[in-house]
């Protein structure tokens, strides 16, 4: 029981830090809401009379003249009801729900996007490393290519090929914005449809890390004792390379897979600015690019929450799965 | 006008991704666009998903103004048109500009049948002065409603120059719905109720839809429904614009010249607005620091400047003359002054007038080329946004010009937000940026904002928007008497011009660089009507409000 205690408490701290510098980081950053906004509407033509900068300031609440420590205080206890307060860039809307309605998006599409990967990079990365020294190990540098490759550049790629100039898939956009939105059967798969060539583009990349991973550590557990043993018991190969093999070889990559799913939330602001997927990228990019500390702060506080909370659960699943872990401390 | 220009062309390369991936063939989808051939699809710029407001009042609004919600009248700042009826018929200033008397149609309805009424108009304009935050105007006066189409507003001083805003940008809002509100600068109107040529049929974050007002005073719109798409920014602006996805956006896309040749069906119109300039940090007196205090290095970077270069390799030949008193040479040509130096900056360098300047100012040519007074090298740090594409090549471009004359500038790419901080609070020697225009065909609206001493402060306060920290007493001097002479009586009007421009030529705290054209590309092969150089009934850019909305009830479908 303990070793679950001192993790809990472990945690605890690590998102008091998170949220900490999720506070002063943002207010680092130079320039002011107001600012952005007036420059923004300046380049649309927009007036730039100093009567609007007042109003906008006054409507903003850009300058409460609260101290730092006394936004800090209150910043903790907002936190604590869940209000993350009012994004300036999409006013007067709640943070909470500009979030809510982009990160369904994100985590549909990126999480489908690693599953797969992860699942198509351990069974491939089983396969190539049982029949090793095979023809299937040029699969590796294969791989390895396409994920050293910018991802930018490799979906621009495909975008061009398939979307464009083959016309296989739509080429930007989340669904098709005639239909309308619900759980009915167009707008699902017209979702689908879009879904498909981003969600490709993340594989193609991501796979070949897993695959890597998953490999080598098949060679190594290839060589192992039990697998001798196992084979002089006279077993079916088949049962040796998933029973014994794969199942041992594969704990170092869920625990990275826990990782790479807290990731999820952040590491869609490329692939939604490549194909105009909706999400919370190109919210966090908004956030950014307007000074909206609250929107940032709400953003930051989701990632860090996925990322403490994938790898506690993987923390205590690790307890259970591997229980060396657990006998060491 | 954001920016960003298309850095990456695709290559179309086929066998590189030949992996054999697990394509079976889905059906191409109708993509972002969508609809049928009455529908026309306009993209502003928005990146990323839209977040519902339709409150005419907020900055965050994604559209209404003007399609929805009307103003009174239409100014048209592309020409100097006499501003256009809308919800207004005729309006006129007693002979001191205190007292503005509006004559309003009697057939208009809202949209949910309510009848419009003076009323209405006395409802806003109180509801505007009452709420600081939403009086985005500096509206100070007192409206009264005379009979049901009448309406007198009263103010205390003279107020001419404020009639364009009170006119063209106060959108008129129907009183029985906006009274129950508590507080309407909050309020982002799900179902907004409006006058206008247009209702809102659809919202969802990646686009929403207007439709014809069939209840519409001037008869519903030919055009049936205007779809507006979020994409992620220019760059899918232009795929879109490719895939024939949309049918009207504003902004640059690669090689502008041959857009009817690039995008078959499309065209596209230029039209000159925001003068491109240098803005200089120029008063040492309020804190600004470097060679630019001096006036002399500010006129010999305007003389040393190659101008015809810098409009073809940074703004694809978009740009055109600019007037260093900052009159538009198009729209304001009976007003740029006679008694200016050069009526037009140089479009080519003239090394010999700049030389001449720095040498009487007290510099001399060291032995690197470069000009030196007192041991201080006269070297300047010029601003940029980082992305910013012909921004950046027009300063690195400035730079090998500049050197040519003794001057050595360096470029610094910044973010956008460092950028705009330092340019409210002064922070930087040089920077690159447009001066904008007003609510009316009228450069009084221009000088008043980045020239006039009541709007700028000193460095590490922020300015806006004069900031380049300029002061000059007859300058403000001038404007005030502008603010109490009639629009209309352009004599009387034309020596306060005078002395503004001289006194802006002489000083050049806006170092002009070119004036900037707005490039919209537009659908004419599936409507008809749009503004043409010949007929520039609108400004046309698809961001621009209500101007859009003018645009929009002049389209008509195509057979």
């Amino acid at each position: 029981m303990r070793y679950y205690a001192r993790k809990l408490g472990f945690y605890l701290v690590a998102l008091w830090a998170a949220v900490t510098l999720n506070f002063f980081i943002p207010r680092l950053m130079p320039g002011n809401p107001v600012d952005i906004l007036m420059a923004k509407l300046q380049q649309r033509g927009g007036t730039v009379d100093p009567s609007v900068r007042r109003s906008y300031e006054l409507l903003l609440g850009a300058d409460s003249g609260d101290s730092l420590a006394q936004q800090y205080v209150s910043y903790l206890g907002n936190m604590l009801h869940g209000d993350f307060g009012v994004s300036v860039s999409s006013y007067p809307a709640k943070v909470s729900d500009v979030i809510g309605q982009s990160l369904p998006w994100t985590i549909a599409l990126i999480g489908m996007a690693t599953l797969i990967s992860f699942v198509l990079g351990l069974a491939l990365g089983t396969w190539v490393g049982w029949k090793r020294g095979s023809w299937l190990d040029s699969l590796i540098p294969g791989t390895t290519v396409l994920a050293a490759v910018p991802y930018f550049w490799l979906a621009l790629i495909l975008a061009a090929l398939l979307s464009s100039t083959l016309h296989w898939f739509p080429l930007l956009g989340g669904y098709d914005v005639s239909l309308s939105m619900g759980w009915n059967r167009p707008f699902i798969s017209s979702a689908v449809q879009h879904g498909i060539l981003p969600a490709l583009t993340i594989v193609i990349s991501s796979v070949g890390g897993w695959l890597l991973g998953m490999r080598n550590m098949m060679v190594s557990t290839a060589a192992e004792d039990y697998i001798l043993t196992a084979r002089a018991k006279g077993l079916r190969p088949s049962r040796i390379m998933i029973r014994y093999a794969a199942r041992n070889a594969a704990l170092p990559s869920v625990a990275g897979f826990a990782t790479s799913l807290g990731f999820v939330v952040s590491g869609s602001v490329m692939t939604e600015q490549v194909f105009s997927y909706p999400g919370i990228g190109s919210r966090l990019l908004q956030a950014v690019e307007n000074n909206d500390y609250a929107l940032m702060q709400g953003i930051f506080l989701v990632i860090t929450v996925a990322v403490l909370g994938a790898n506690l659960l993987v923390d205590l699943l690790y307890g259970l799965i591997d229980p060396r872990t657990r006998a060491n401390n | 006008m954001s920016r960003i220009r298309s850095e990456s062309r695709r290559v179309s390369l086929a066998g590189a991704v030949a992996l054999g991936l697990l394509l079976t063939g889905c059906g191409a989808g109708d993509g972002a666009g969508g609809g049928g051939s009455d529908t026309l699809i306009a993209y502003t710029g928005q990146s990323g998903d839209y977040q519902i407001n339709f409150n005419p009042y907020s900055p965050t609004v994604i559209d209404g103004p003007g399609t929805i919600f009307e103003p009174l009248f239409f100014y048209n700042v592309a020409r100097k048109d006499k501003p256009e009826p809308r919800l207004g018929t005729a309006f006129s200033w007693n002979k001191q500009g205190t007292e503005l008397s509006v004559t309003l149609r009697p057939d208009a309805k809202w949209s949910d049948g309510q009848k419009f009424t003076a009323d209405d108009v006395v409802f806003t304009l109180d509801m505007i002065r009452k709420n600081p935050a939403m009086n985005s105007t500096g509206y100070s006066g007192t409206a009264k409603a005379v009979d049901a189409t009448h309406v007198k507003i009263t103010f205390d001083k003279p107020s001419f120059s404020d009639g364009p805003q009170i006119l063209g940008r106060s959108w008129i809002v129907p009183k029985h719905i906006w009274s129950q509100i508590a507080k309407p600068s909050e309020d982002v109107m799900k179902n907004p109720v409006g006058t206008g040529p247009f209702k809102l049929a659809d919202f969802k974050p990646q686009a929403f839809t207007l439709e014809a007002n069939p209840g519409y005073y001037g008869g519903a719109p030919a055009l049936k429904k205007i779809r507006f798409v979020a994409l992620s920014g220019n760059q899918s602006g232009a795929d879109a614009l490719k895939a024939g996805q949309i049918d009207w956006q504003t902004g640059p896309v690669p090689d502008i010249e041959n857009v009817s040749k690039n995008y078959p069906g499309y065209q596209a119109i230029t039209v000159p607005m925001n003068q491109t300039a240098l803005f200089t940090c120029s008063d040492a007196a309020l804190g600004c620091t470097g060679p630019q205090t001096d006036p002399a290095v500010r006129r010999a970077i305007y003389y040393a400047m190659d101008r015809t270069q810098l409009n073809a390799l940074a703004f694809e030949n978009t740009s055109s003359e600019i007037s260093p008193g900052f009159a538009l040479p198009e729209r304001d040509k009976a007003l740029v002054s006679a008694r200016l130096t050069d009526r037009l900056a140089p479009m080519q360098p003239q090394l010999a007038k700049a030389d001449g300047l720095l040498r009487a100012a007290g510099y001399t040519k060291g032995s690197d080329g470069v000009y030196a007074r007192n041991g201080t090298k006269l070297a300047l740090t010029v601003k940029v946004v980082s992305g910013w594409t012909d921004y950046i090549t027009a300063v690195s471009t400035l730079a090998e010009q500049l050197k040519k004359a003794g001057i050595k500038l360096t470029v610094q790419q910044v973010s956008w937000n460092e950028w705009s901080d330092a340019r409210g609070r002064g922070q930087y020697q040089l920077l690159i940026d447009a001066v904008s225009q007003g609510p009316a065909p009228d450069p009084y609206y221009p000088y008043s904002y980045f020239f006039s001493s009541r709007t700028t402060a000193p460095v590490g306060q922020t300015a806006n928007p004069n900031f380049a920290r300029f002061r000059n007493a007859r300058v403000d001097a001038a404007l005030d008497a502008l603010k109490a002479i009639d629009p209309q009586n352009t004599a009387a009007r034309q020596p306060y011009y005078d002395t503004i421009q001289t006194e802006i030529e002489k000083s050049m705290p806006y170092i002009p660089i070119l004036t900037g054209g707005t490039t919209s590309e537009f659908n004419a092969r599936k409507f008809t009507g749009w503004p043409t150089e010949d007929d520039l009934y609108a400004f046309p850019a698809v961001w621009g409000r209500p101007d859009n909305s003018q645009v929009f009830l002049h389209l008509k479908p195509a057979k």
